[in-house]
């Protein structure tokens, strides 16, 4: 049987699929806060490992796994590229693999090389992961009782941005669209700056009956705007935000272990097997068990 | 339901004898003007009315509604005595002024502030400094009452006129104001979007019990919904008894100017065979196999609601989209196009420099300049600013510079767009003089007594399609819904 017609809501602003989604904005930004400080910051080849690893099974749960491969098309030869220019310029390391000229190329520089790469591409992918958990009223909701001018101030520009891209296509149109035989067809530096004169001008007028139509709502009328979000910090997201900060604590705990005891010179250390890795593999698949429960749920 | 006005319980307390508007003796000049816009003026709206005040371009009915909201008063000498529900204007804050009238401006684009709808419904609340949970309240009532729920997560940019103008009534609502002052409120939107506002509009009045005023040239389509109707002219207002005389059509040509001879037309102006276009491969068909020729030395018109590719053909008569399939042929050696918005062609700082703007690059000079502004009605306006022009000047400069480049191929797109009579009678006059000096024109128009008494040949579009195309007598005989 299918979804009975009221409850479908034709041209609804549609949520993307993400985790923390039934949570209140704070919720995922402490999640996303402390994982990219914990992918920027563990210089260690297992942490980054995970934390790639992570970032890539998020991506392929929500965003799908045509999109996420087509974005390893360039992530890999970044990590290459990387891997490769790294040991030109440090030279370092106690293993040398080949030389170019004078200079010796030693294995473990170009490790190095390989894992800030890869943690490159891992903090790429978790800020992907961030822009679909915190979409833009979630981030005004966040901040927005704290700077409520600001959060009007974006949402104003986000409002006037594409407004001023179609209009600017408009513009280009009508002078495109004048053909009159003799008249040398218009040269495209000289027409933009026409255009772009054109939208000065109709943009600074809009913006006078602007102001108008704030005023006459009460724009000023309080010592301290407000902001209506659409979030409410309930119980349940309050015991989200400490269970949270402890299990971050812990990850933060094990980074911090992992990456003192780890050196890349003079010689690469070898990982041992270690509890405390788990600890931060069940941090970074977090998202993607919650996704996985919320499929499961809706079958 | 509790209403606006209270008058479900409190209606002896409250003294609903007592006029919603009252003005005394007003007198209105604007800095540097030497006659005043307003004087002498008398003026008493009763709680609970729907009125209408009715006068042309320059009468001072937007001047007159601005006076009764201090925070956007235009400046000048002012003196006279303006109360709103027995208490005066100059008293009000901006708090109390938000709270008790409400404004909606004429340009469903410009006074939208906010990104989302739900954000734009909370817009004024925020400013009133309200507590999270009131805004909830007031957003998710208003947006019941106006059964805008479905698009509540919208961007407001991709809404369309009609929508952004109910959102803009809405937004006002939420702050529930007990007088509600419409600036020409639907004077851009095509005349489906025009009667789902009014209707709104009435709901507003007789179910809140809100008391309405709106400023309009154009009457006719509110009358049904008004209660009181007033006339603005020379500076003072009168009530005009007799509603139904202010829905008479008025006549936009003069009598002499008559049609050519059906028939005479020959050659093609412009066709398209077969044209298919979309604007983007996951998006819908906005042409659908259209198949259209229009023949050269006639005015035709385009009619159609919105959304049905009206502006698109347009585009594609401009050479500024490309069919995906089929042949667009033009048969002329010439073209322009006048945007919806005449702003979009407008560049300079003085009239005198627009109208020269293409003075080299197409060869004419400053007196055929002279000449052509002068017959569109723009004499004396050199060195005015073309920001500081009506609406309906705006739109005859930016025609008068299209006609000065001689295209023989004349495309318009909503000429006449929220134009008072005395503009869309020179559009009218100008369109005609142009198809008789073997030009052609093509507009696209929601008006359709334009349509009717200016083209020879009016097409109605449909999804994609022409539906028919006929000479406006017959269109309008054979047609039973669709008709001015």
């Amino acid at each position: 049987m299918g979804v009975p017609v009221d409850i479908t809501r034709e041209e609804s602003g549609s949520e993307p699929v993400a985790a923390f989604s039934m949570s209140h904005p704070a919720v995922p930004a402490l999640y996303m806060v402390l994982t990219l400080g914990l992918t920027m910051f563990s210089m260690q080849p297992v942490l980054i490992a995970l934390s790639l690893a992570g970032g890539l099974a998020y991506g392929f749960a929500t965003r799908g796994a045509a999109r996420t491969l087509g974005a390893l098309r360039w992530q890999l030869p970044v990590i290459l590229i990387i891997a490769l220019v790294n040991p030109l310029f440090s030279a370092s390391g106690s293993t040398e693999l080949f030389r170019i000229g004078m200079r010796a190329v030693y294995l473990e520089s170009m490790v190095y090389g390989l894992c800030m790469g890869g943690l490159f591409v891992a903090s790429v992918l978790w800020f992907e992961a961030a822009a679909s958990m915190l979409s833009y009223d979630k981030v005004l909701a966040l901040f927005g009782n704290a700077a409520p001018v600001v959060a009007l101030m974006i949402s104003m520009c986000m409002r006037l941005i594409p407004q001023f891209l179609r209009r600017g296509r408009t513009v280009l149109a009508v002078q495109d669209a004048i053909d009159v035989p003799g008249r040398a067809p218009a040269d495209p530096v000289r027409s933009r700056l026409r255009a772009s004169s054109v939208l000065m001008g109709w943009g600074m007028e809009d913006s006078l009956e602007r102001a108008d139509a704030m005023r006459s709502r009460g724009w000023g009328a309080a010592t301290r705007r407000t902001t209506y979000a659409r979030y409410r910090l309930g119980r349940g997201d309050v015991a989200a935000l400490v269970g949270l900060a402890a299990f971050g604590a812990a990850a933060v705990a094990v980074a911090w272990v992992a990456t003192t005891q780890y050196s890349f010179y003079p010689q690469l250390s070898v990982p041992a097997p270690w509890p405390g890795y788990v600890v931060y593999a069940a941090w970074m698949a977090l998202p993607c068990v919650l996704h996985a429960v919320d499929e499961k749920r809706f079958g | 339901m509790t209403r606006l006005d209270g008058s479900m319980m409190t209606d002896a307390a409250r003294g609903s004898d007592e006029p919603a508007i009252e003005v005394r003796g007003l007198r209105f000049a604007y800095p540097g003007a030497e006659a005043p816009v307003l004087e002498g003026l008398d003026w008493a709206v009763p709680q609970g009315a729907f009125a209408l005040l009715v006068g042309g371009t320059g009468s001072g009915k937007s001047t007159l509604l601005s006076l009764l909201k201090p925070e956007i008063a235009p400046a000048g000498e002012r003196t006279g005595e303006l109360l709103v529900l027995g208490e005066n204007v100059a008293d009000m804050d901006v708090r109390a002024s938000a709270e008790r009238v409400g404004y909606v401006f004429q340009d469903p684009e410009n006074q939208i502030v906010c990104e989302t709808v739900w954000h734009e419904m909370a817009f004024g609340l925020e400013n009133l400094g309200m507590s999270r949970d009131e805004m909830r309240r007031r957003v998710a009532e208003t947006s019941y009452f106006f059964g805008l729920e479905d698009w509540l997560h919208r961007d407001t940019d991709t809404l369309s006129g009609g929508r952004k103008q109910l959102l803009s009534l809405a937004a006002v609502l939420a702050l529930r104001p007990r007088v509600l002052l419409l600036d020409e409120p639907t004077s851009q939107l095509d005349p489906v979007a025009e009667k789902i506002f009014m209707h709104a509009l009435f709901r507003v009045n007789r179910e809140l019990g809100c008391t309405v005023v709106v400023a309009t040239h154009q009457p006719r389509p509110m009358l049904e919904y008004a209660t009181y109707a007033y006339r603005i002219k020379g500076g003072r207002v009168r009530e005009a008894v007799d509603l139904a005389s202010l829905g008479s059509r008025e006549g936009l040509l003069a009598l002499d100017s008559c049609r050519p001879a059906q028939g005479a037309a020959t050659s093609a102006a412009a066709a398209i065979r077969e044209g298919w276009f979309r604007y983007d491969r996951a998006g819908g068909w906005v042409l659908r196999g259209l198949d259209v020729a229009f023949s050269a030395g006639v005015v035709h018109a385009v009619v159609g609601g919105n959304g049905c590719g009206k502006s698109t053909m347009l585009s594609v008569l401009a050479k500024t989209a490309k069919l995906q399939r089929g042949r667009m042929v033009r048969g002329t050696a010439s073209a322009a196009l006048l945007p919806q918005n005449p702003k979009a062609l407008l560049v300079a700082e003085t009239v005198r420099d627009e109208l020269m703007e293409w003075a080299s690059t197409c060869g004419y000079d400053e007196a055929v300049a002279q000449e052509r502004a002068a017959s569109l009605g723009l004499s004396g306006l050199d060195g005015r600013h073309p920001c500081d022009l009506s609406g309906g000047q705006r739109q005859l400069l930016a025609l008068a510079k299209l006609l000065l480049i001689g295209p023989e191929l004349l495309l318009l797109d909503e000429p006449t767009k929220g134009l008072d009579l005395a503009s869309r009678c020179i559009i009218a006059r100008a369109l005609r003089e142009h198809a008789q000096a073997g030009g052609t024109v093509i507009m696209a128009t929601h008006d359709l007594d334009f349509a009717e008494q200016v083209a020879d040949e009016i097409a109605m579009m449909f999804d994609g399609e022409i539906a028919c195309v006929e000479p406006p007598t017959d269109f309008f005989a054979e047609n039973v819904f669709y008709r001015a």
